[in-house]
């Protein structure tokens, strides 16, 4: 097989493109080429802010293989670390955890402030002598990964090239500026992850088409039609679906969840679920929003980590909890629903004849721009 | 205390993970090595009480530091963490 083929046919138009080659599903080797220039070259998603909730809270995070430290330090602030002691090398942190003062390396015990900082090097100069001339702590910090919270998902550029979070993902931050407002997590029951033997990429691309609707998730024909729906495609950028049927749940009384506050019309019954490419899915809707980061183990394994968040926090509005507990209920029917899809695909992927598929240029175009998208960085990689 | 004990006690309490006491008996050690003028001894403590202190965000690294810095063995902070 060509490790290498031509990816000329999936950068054309939809009306006559190829999908990417099976080697980008089932092949070691191109997994570590997209780890390389696609995950660690872009702003991936590898965690949850509600997941270290307090000062000095710290969260290892194995991601592809790069063990990372996500801790919030006392300004209040996320910060995302290599958790790799700069001494020998050493795992700092192998469970979440707090941190009340510093992080101490379990080895030697160099310490470092929640902003990285390296605080002591204990005997580093002898017993009991704890600086040296030539180990200038000044030098020797944690090393700092670039971070972005967004929407209450921890985004991480490993390689520390890719522009601002702020201007490669501004256009759909302005998209949806009307719900850049406080979120809170719904609670135990609003988080779930669902281990699925497929590449992470068919994950994305069955999120962001709308064409299987009526075919894998039944249940949404009768007030969800596919002429519903609507395609999101914003080249080089981000893909996805809308729907102009979003219907509020209701309990036995009629009471719904409370809105977010100051949307627009649009949103009385509309709703829309976009691939943050290359690795987090998100959804917005009146009343509640969810964020989904795709954990790529290897290339036919993914986890999908999946949160569900509200307008009102759980401990505030408890005449709300059989709602969220509904709501998290739907969606997770929904998720798992699509399991045989991406993983039946996966399977496919191995048929030696396959070419990588040809679209509908009608219903596939948010999945062939994140092909194409794709392919764009795998190609971005092989020039430089 | 008798040097057995302080062992006893320290391999108890790193045993434990009892940094409270972990901080305590190593100030205690290097107070000791300090009344008979063994200065390296002392640091030797003082560091192992210092770090331990630093680690849990007791109050008593800032000291800990200082003492340290006042014979040379440590950078000083200007301020606790």
């Amino acid at each position: 097989m060509n490790k290498h083929s031509v990816l000329s046919s999936v950068l054309s138009d939809v009306n006559t493109a190829n999908g990417l080659p099976n080697e980008h599903y089932i092949d070691p080797v191109v997994f570590a080429e997209e780890k390389r220039s696609v995950l660690f070259a872009n702003w991936s998603g590898i965690g949850f802010g509600k997941d270290v909730p307090e000062v000095g809270d710290a969260r290892p995070i194995d991601f592809l293989g790069m063990p990372l430290l996500v801790v919030r330090d006392r300004d209040g602030e996320i910060g995302v670390f290599q958790n790799t002691c700069r001494h020998r090398g050493m795992i700092l942190v192998d469970e979440p955890k707090k941190i009340s003062g510093a992080i101490r390396c379990p080895y030697h015990s160099w310490c470092y402030d929640l902003k990285g900082k390296l605080r002591a090097t204990p005997h580093v100069g002898g017993p009991g002598q704890n600086k040296h001339d030539d180990v200038d702590p000044n030098d020797l910090g944690l090393i700092r990964v670039r971070s972005y919270v967004w929407r209450d998902v921890i985004f991480v550029n490993i390689d520390g090239q890719a522009p601002e979070f702020e201007q490669a993902h501004g256009h759909l931050m302005a998209r949806w500026a009307e719900f850049e407002q406080p979120i809170f997590h719904g609670g135990a029951l609003s988080s779930f992850k669902l281990e699925v033997k497929t590449n992470w990429k068919l994950a994305v691309e069955n999120f962001c088409e709308s064409y299987h609707l009526p075919w894998v998730h039944p249940g949404l024909n009768s007030y969800s039609r596919l002429e519903d729906h609507y395609n999101i495609e914003e080249r080089d950028l981000y893909s996805g679906q809308g729907t102009i049927v979003y219907r509020q749940l209701t309990d036995d009384v009629g009471s719904k969840m409370p809105d977010f506050q100051g949307l627009g019309e649009k949103w009385d019954q509309g709703a829309e679920y976009i691939a943050v490419y290359p690795n987090v899915l998100l959804g917005v809707q009146r009343d509640h929003s969810f964020a989904i980061v795709l954990e790529p183990v290897d290339q036919e394994h993914t986890v999908e980590h999946i949160e569900l968040y509200y307008a009102a926090g759980e401990q505030e509005t408890p005449e709300f909890d059989e709602l969220r507990s509904l709501n998290a209920q739907l969606w997770k029917t929904v998720f798992e629903e699509d399991i045989f899809v991406v993983e039946g695909m996966q399977k496919g992927r191995h048929g030696t004849l396959f070419d990588g598929g040809r679209f509908s240029p009608v219903m596939d175009g948010p999945t062939h721009n994140f092909h194409h998208w794709v392919a764009s960085q795998v190609e971005k990689g092989r020039s430089t | 205390m008798e040097i057995d004990l302080l062992d006893r006690a320290l391999l108890e309490a790193h045993a434990r993970r009892d940094t409270t006491e972990l901080i305590r008996l190593y100030s205690l050690a290097a107070e000791e090595c300090e009344a008979k003028q063994d200065i390296g001894a002392a640091c030797f403590f003082l560091t192992q009480a210092f770090v331990f202190a630093l680690e849990s965000g007791a109050e008593e690294a800032f000291e800990l530091n200082q003492k340290l810095a006042d014979r040379g063995r440590v950078h000083r902070f200007t301020s606790s963490m």
